[in-house]
């Protein structure tokens, strides 16, 4: 196996120094280097959108993306939006909607539409749609993750 | 309508602010200390004999800790049932599909235990394999299991009234065939299980499953050791739909490593194992027969079914006889006649898959149904209510029906819908299409097994925690239960803490599956929570010194009523009955139902034993684009006769989940094989719908209130996709003429069926 890579990236606003193999995923680091679960692999793939961070402002499938592919970055994971107690107005929404159920695409959902409202603080209906293309949901049928990003919309007014 | 404080709210999921924080804890999160990792070797071919297993070069590989083969474990087939077993957890002679279990290996990571996959070798004798059930059962066929002739696992026949008689009777007989594919769970989180093994051999798992005190059983058998050294424990589960209740290999696999190695084993699926080892919605082939009175009465209905099985049993022969239940117990119908094969072949194999055989007999069912109102000129909804089911009704089949919502669903939806403007001014390639269904809400005793049971207790400081073998698997049953506490201990339902799905901790519950949670486990909480009330008040009663039926309990106190100052907080009852009367407050309750009823046949499925039973209806408008065939779906209505919804919130999150899970399967979804190999084993290629291509869905909750179920509640999980698929292949008929038989209504069959129309 090839020698490990020093790379340095901001993680959830905080900064790390670390060693890795070359061929580690970005999603594997976030998971199992360090410990922050909350980042979920549903295929590995690319397919699914569970995987789904935030990196420099942008969404990315972490399952795609090797770690010494992100060296410098800013990195946002699920872990990183809530202020201790206090739910980001996301969150909120998509408590308050019914817009979980098991929960497994949950993260990836919350990220890509923390990304898209970022970009776009009061979106269509096409614009909301086109952005969670890439989230797979097997329990909600998506009608009540529709209303939770109208709903955030609202609370971040 | 009763006046409920708590039930019949709209209450947000108790766990969703873990899970939007990303703190819930999934299997595949927990890491334990030393753990190694197992990966298994699966079978390439789909028929062969294994001359050999040759693991010498894989051992010495460095980092591998155990490697086992049939060799190594116990040779005891499983099965949901001991009557159908056929399944070893390890391949020892005979592999019968492209993925069954050859050996498990286990290492210091993931990437070494893959490499030593590689390295093991497998000499095989290659067998003819067959792939298509009616080949199958063709004599000189290749036979998977030895003792199995013809490859037929289970017959299933049924006649009620006399078929003869009634086709006699009939002014109008149609009859035609119908088919339906595999459809894959796709629930997010894969199968993922760790286990321990002390020295001492207790054995301990975290799993995603939906039924922990079956599995610890089912894992005891397989494995001959002694269910009480097994502890198993469900965290969070990623969904599930039907496909985490049976025992899967790599479960037992990894107690057996732990075991072997002494240190904590993970094994966690892949995506593609998921799709091609995993099991899927059986595969059917449905003859059937209708005849009908120019009135639209059905007078004799008949069919004749194949379902594929796939390699193994699994949960097939109950699907067959719930095919047959669900057939035969819809509409009201004299005479009925129903023969059922479950037929083995060379691919991966059918299990429970939400709806249980129900969707595959509700589409060829319903379609046939659009045919016959076509053919006597009648709506299609009133074709339905003229044969629908009524309450308190025991049906041809010896089925006894306590609530029945079928015609308010059919009417409700038909106003939602506006189906009647819509019918009478039809706009070019659009239609509106309708499907009815039954269904259990509330599973069934029919093996003799339906249980629930759950424990509520006052803590020392007046608040409460209830314990259920019942699990949360993201439908919502954590919030609902509470709620049902929570309005009998007049408490907020977030106050009270929760054990759940543990063996170790909790009474068993048969799992979350048939749609029973609400109704079993629901009967056992209020049954728990109605005992403890009691012991609240007399414990009052004593230390107030009043009699007991002047008292009242409100607001955490209890108190004489008309004297609001003779009163004790819930704190003070907790307390004295900690400290002062050393007799804590506890009471259990534990549901295993209903009766058995004298008239239920085993082996027809006649007197189908469920203590409820739930219907709905389905509406779909589509627009069909006439120069490609692709179907759009422009609105969708389900009405679903729920008897009372605990949570609307949680309950329009089944449905609309179920609907769009049906949408998948009408139109897109379909777990394809070639030569037994599964072609599209990802979600690339295994279309499952996104946010774009889904309608809105408006449900319709109509509340019969059932008389014997937990606040008048009946299951909804299942239910919801069941109906779903003939409403949009009636509607696509109705858009353009194009008449699907076989499912799904992709866009080519569409196309084809308009360009063979010219």
């Amino acid at each position: 196996m090839e020698s490990k890579h020093r790379i340095q990236i901001t993680v959830n606003e905080e900064e790390h120094d670390l060693l890795v193999h070359p061929n580690r995923t970005l999603l594997d680091l976030l998971r199992y280097d360090l410990g922050l679960t909350g980042t979920k692999e549903g295929c590995d793939e690319g397919d699914c959108g569970a995987c789904t961070v935030i990196v420099n402002g942008k969404v990315m499938t972490s399952c795609l993306v090797l770690a010494v592919e992100v060296d410098g970055a800013a990195i946002t994971t699920i872990e990183g939006l809530h202020q201790g107690d206090e739910l980001h107005p996301i969150q909120q929404a998509f408590v308050d909607s019914g817009a979980v159920q098991c929960g497994f695409c949950t993260p990836g959902m919350i990220l890509t539409t923390k990304a898209l409202l970022d970009e776009i603080s009061d979106p269509s209906e096409d614009e909301i749609k086109h952005y969670l293309e890439g989230n797979l949901c097997r329990c909600t049928g998506y009608t009540k993750i529709l209303d939770a990003v109208n709903n955030a919309v609202q609370l971040l007014k | 309508m009763a006046n409920f404080s708590i039930v019949g709210k709209r209450i947000p999921h108790r766990d969703a602010v873990e899970k939007v924080k990303g703190s819930a804890i999934f299997t595949s999160d927990i890491k334990l200390s030393g753990m190694l990792h197992g990966k298994i070797l699966r079978s390439p071919v789909p028929h062969a004999k294994i001359r050999n297993i040759d693991i010498s070069k894989a051992v010495k590989l460095k980092g591998v800790k155990a490697i086992l083969t049939s060799k190594d474990v116990p040779l005891i087939k499983y099965s949901i049932s001991p009557t159908w077993a056929d399944k070893l957890i390890l391949a020892d002679t005979k592999v019968r599909y492209i993925g069954d279990e050859i050996a498990a290996v286990a290492a210091v990571d993931e990437e070494i235990a893959e490499e030593a996959l590689e390295l093991i070798e497998v000499d095989w004798e290659e067998l003819p394999a067959v792939f298509d059930p009616l080949e199958a059962v063709q004599p000189g066929a290749p036979r998977l299991h030895d003792e199995v002739e013809n490859n037929i696992s289970k017959t299933m026949s049924m006649e009620c009234g006399s078929i003869e008689e009634g086709f006699a009777e009939a002014d109008v007989i149609l009859e035609d065939t119908f088919q339906t594919q595999a459809q894959s769970h796709c629930s997010l989180e894969t199968h993922c299980c760790i286990a321990t093994c002390s020295p001492t051999d207790d054995v301990k798992m975290w799993v995603s499953t939906q039924a922990p005190h079956p599995l610890r059983q089912r894992l005891a058998a397989t494995l001959n050791i002694d269910a009480a050294k097994i502890h198993v424990s469900a965290p969070f589960i990623g969904g599930a739909f039907g496909n985490k209740i049976d025992l899967e290999p790599a479960q037992a696999l990894c107690v057996l490593l732990a075991k072997k190695t002494g240190k904590p084993v993970k094994i966690e699926h892949s995506r593609k194992e998921q799709f091609i080892a995993t099991r899927m919605r059986h595969p059917t082939r449905c003859k059937l027969k209708f005849g009908v009175k120019r009135d639209g009465t059905i007078v004799a209905k008949q069919a004749e079914v194949v379902l594929d099985n796939g390699a193994y049993n699994s949960h097939g022969p109950a699907v067959l006889a719930y095919h047959n239940v669900m057939f035969s117990t819809l509409y009201r119908v004299k005479n009925i006649k129903y023969d059922g094969r479950l037929v083995y072949t060379n691919k991966n194999w059918g299990g429970a898959c939400r709806g249980y055989g129900d969707p595959q007999a509700s589409f060829a069912q319903e379609v046939m149904l659009d045919m016959i109102a076509e053919e006597l000129k009648m709506d299609p909804i009133d074709l339905r209510l003229k044969n629908a089911n009524i309450p308190n009704e025991v049906t041809a089949n010896a089925v006894q029906i306590t609530s029945c919502g079928l015609k308010e669903c059919l009417t409700q939806a038909r106003d939602k819908s506006e189906w009647t403007t819509k019918k009478a001014h039809k706009q070019k390639y659009r239609g509106i299409g309708v499907a009815a269904m039954i269904y259990t809400g509330g599973g069934s005793i029919g093996s003799g097994f339906n249980y629930s049971g759950a424990t509520l207790q006052m803590n020392a400081d007046g608040t409460f925690h209830l314990l259920m073998g019942a699990l949360d698997i993201g439908q919502g049953s954590n919030t609902v239960l509470t709620q049902m506490a929570a309005e009998i201990m007049g408490v907020d339902p977030e106050s009270i803490s929760l054990t759940t799905a543990d063996t170790d901790t909790t009474f068993p519950c048969m799992g979350t599956f048939g749609s029973r949670v609400t109704f079993c486990a629901g009967s056992a909480v209020t049954e728990a929570a109605h005992g403890l009330k009691k012991q609240i008040l007399e414990t009052g009663a004593e230390m107030l010194e009043a009699n007991i039926d002047d008292l009242e309990m409100k607001e955490k106190k209890v108190f004489v009523k008309g004297s609001p100052d003779r009163s004790l907080s819930y704190a003070e009852i907790g307390a004295a009955s900690f400290y002062k009367k050393k007799k804590p407050l506890v009471a259990h309750g534990y549901y295993n139902g209903p009766e058995v009823p004298p008239e239920f046949n085993p082996v027809t499925y006649e007197g189908y034993p469920s203590p409820a039973l739930v219907f709905g209806t389905h509406l779909a408008e589509v627009e069909v684009d006439p120069a490609t065939g692709k179907v759009e779906v422009l609105n969708f209505v389900a009405a679903h006769d729920l008897g009372r919804a605990i949570n609307p919130l949680l309950v329009e999150g089944q449905i609309e989940g179920g609907a769009v899970q049906g949408i998948g399967w009408a139109l897109m979804e379909n777990l394809q094989f070639e030569n037994g190999e599964v072609v599209n084993p990802n979600f690339h290629d295994y279309k499952m719908l996104t946010i774009k291509d889904v309608p809105k869905i408006s449900s319709l909750l109509v509340e019969t209130v059932d008389p014997n179920g937990p606040f008048g509640a009946k299951g909804i999980g299942e239910c919801a996709m069941v109906p779903t698929a003939p409403a949009i292949v009636n509607a696509i008929y109705d858009a353009v003429g194009v008449r699907i038989k076989d499912l799904p209504a992709t866009t080519e069959k569409v196309f084809q069926g308009l360009k063979t129309q010219g």
